[in-house]
């Protein structure tokens, strides 16, 4: 028998391991942006959904409801969002059965960062950002890493374009940079002209976002709903 | 104490033909051999007294533990088998915790007793996670917390069973102490007067003579949160009691 180094030579078959990968995770795109005021919250996302250059769909809902004053938006990975969402809705059913009261806005933000951190080593590939009310009624915006990190802001964009509104955002809504920053509270009307103009913008650099956003507004009167189309190429 | 006893006392979950479980009722009969115990709410806050037993001059009065606190605003009181009550107060302190971690809040009074409620009737034959305890616990607990409700005050006993009182005693001397909780209550009670009557009640059923050293007091106020007594303030107290 012929031998090539230590290894017996057999010509129809390889006798070394030869690795094989599965990729379990897929990026479908799309972009939640987030805006706070005193007594009320915007949330956006876009609704195309997409796989490299192919959309699978124009209309989709990326705005996931938990309770009554509380809105979570999620991109990434679509089947992992389907997944979350689903074991944090019965979460919050389960709270509310063994506590006898609906989970708050900051209940269900600390618990989304345990839920996210406890598959630390094999992550929901999802960036969430998580919108309501707290208990004073003030808006209030958490963004989310994949593994749980979890921080507190007053605006926030995430998902594919989040890179690139976020300094957007930093500029309109946080005043940043600016000569002469306003010294008025954030209205509903700007927040939400705001959310619309940098959606367009996105819509013109980002393929993954585009075709229609879906708008939440939440109040201590309840939440609205409006659509906003964008480009569609 | 019951005339039909059978042999329906001996395993822990077995029924009697009447449907009674004795060895729970054995337990609870254990409380009324512990040390009075005495809980009242009022709307500025919970206040817990317990009697100690001080059985020898030799012993250090301070070991004996029978106020705890739970968390920040959850105290707990215990009478009955003090070895059993550490069992549970850990439970209940997991529970507190554990919210904490998992929802960044304070847990309510209700849902810490149902956690410990639920480790309560645990007891029979062991199931997956491991051996579990072979009889009920001996031990009945007073909650005093406070939370988004306001002060509130939860009696459990080792049936699992809790409620919510205004003011409750358990231990040996529960039964007078009721009925004279009951004669003093009023809804518009201050919490110092609440202290007081808590331990003129506690001084009334108490077999030794009630001093700062027998006796441990805790408030529960939004102010303070959990607070236990000094004895310089147990002394004030008890000077002021007729």
């Amino acid at each position: 028998m012929m031998q090539t180094g230590i290894r017996p030579y057999y010509p129809d078959y390889s006798t070394v391991p030869v690795e094989r990968q599965i990729n379990p995770y897929a990026d479908n795109g799309g972009s939640v942006v987030a805006i706070a005021g005193k007594d009320f919250v915007v949330i956006g996302a876009d609704t195309r959904l997409s796989s490299g250059f192919s959309i699978y769909t124009r209309n989709q809902n990326k705005l996931f409801p938990l309770s009554e004053t509380t809105v979570l938006g999620c991109s990434g990975c679509w089947c992992d969002t389907l997944t979350l969402t689903r074991i944090l809705k019965s979460r919050m059913q389960m709270y509310h059965q063994e506590h006898n009261k609906n989970m708050s806005t900051t209940a269900a933000a600390q618990m989304l960062s345990t839920m996210l951190y406890y598959k630390r080593f094999f992550p929901y590939y999802i960036s969430n950002i998580l919108v309501g009310l707290d208990n004073e009624g003030k808006g209030c915006v958490y963004s989310y890493d994949p593994v749980g990190h979890c921080e507190k802001a007053t605006y926030r964009a995430g998902g594919s374009a989040g890179a690139l509104l976020q300094p957007l955002l930093d500029n309109q809504i946080g005043q940043k940079n600016l000569q002469k920053p306003s010294q008025e509270d954030l209205t509903q009307e700007k927040a939400l002209s705001t959310l619309k103009d940098v959606f367009i913008s996105a819509a013109e650099r980002d393929i993954y976002t585009g075709d229609s956003v879906l708008i939440k507004i939440i109040t201590k009167d309840g939440t609205k709903e409006e659509t906003f189309d964008l480009r569609r190429d | 104490m019951f005339l039909t006893r059978s042999e329906y006392d001996r395993g822990v979950n077995t029924f009697s033909p009447e449907g009674r479980l004795f060895q729970v009722e054995y337990a609870i009969e254990a409380i009324k051999l512990g040390s009075t115990a005495i809980g009242i709410c009022t709307s500025e806050g919970v206040v817990l007294a317990v009697e100690k037993r001080i059985t020898s001059p030799l012993m250090e009065p301070t070991t004996i533990e029978k106020i705890v606190e739970v968390d920040k605003h959850i105290g707990c009181a215990v009478s009955g088998l003090m070895a059993d009550s550490r069992t549970m107060i850990d439970r209940a302190r997991v529970e507190c915790q554990n919210h904490w971690f998992v929802y960044n809040e304070n847990i309510t009074i209700e849902s810490c007793a149902q956690g410990v409620s639920n480790l309560a009737i645990q007891f029979g034959d062991s199931d997956d996670d491991g051996a579990a305890m072979s009889r009920p616990f001996g031990v009945a607990i007073l909650f005093a917390g406070i939370d988004e409700k306001g002060p509130q005050l939860y009696h459990m006993d080792p049936s699992g069973t809790f409620v919510q009182f205004d003011a409750k005693a358990i231990g040996s001397g529960s039964e007078g102490a009721q009925q004279s909780l009951q004669e003093v209550y009023h809804r518009s009670m201050t919490l110092e007067e609440a202290t007081t009557a808590a331990l003129t009640i506690l001084k009334q059923v108490m077999e030794e003579k009630l001093n700062s050293s027998n006796v441990e007091v805790m408030t529960m106020t939004p102010k303070d949160m959990f607070h236990m007594f000094t004895k310089e303030q147990v002394e004030e107290v008890i000077t002021k009691l007729s």
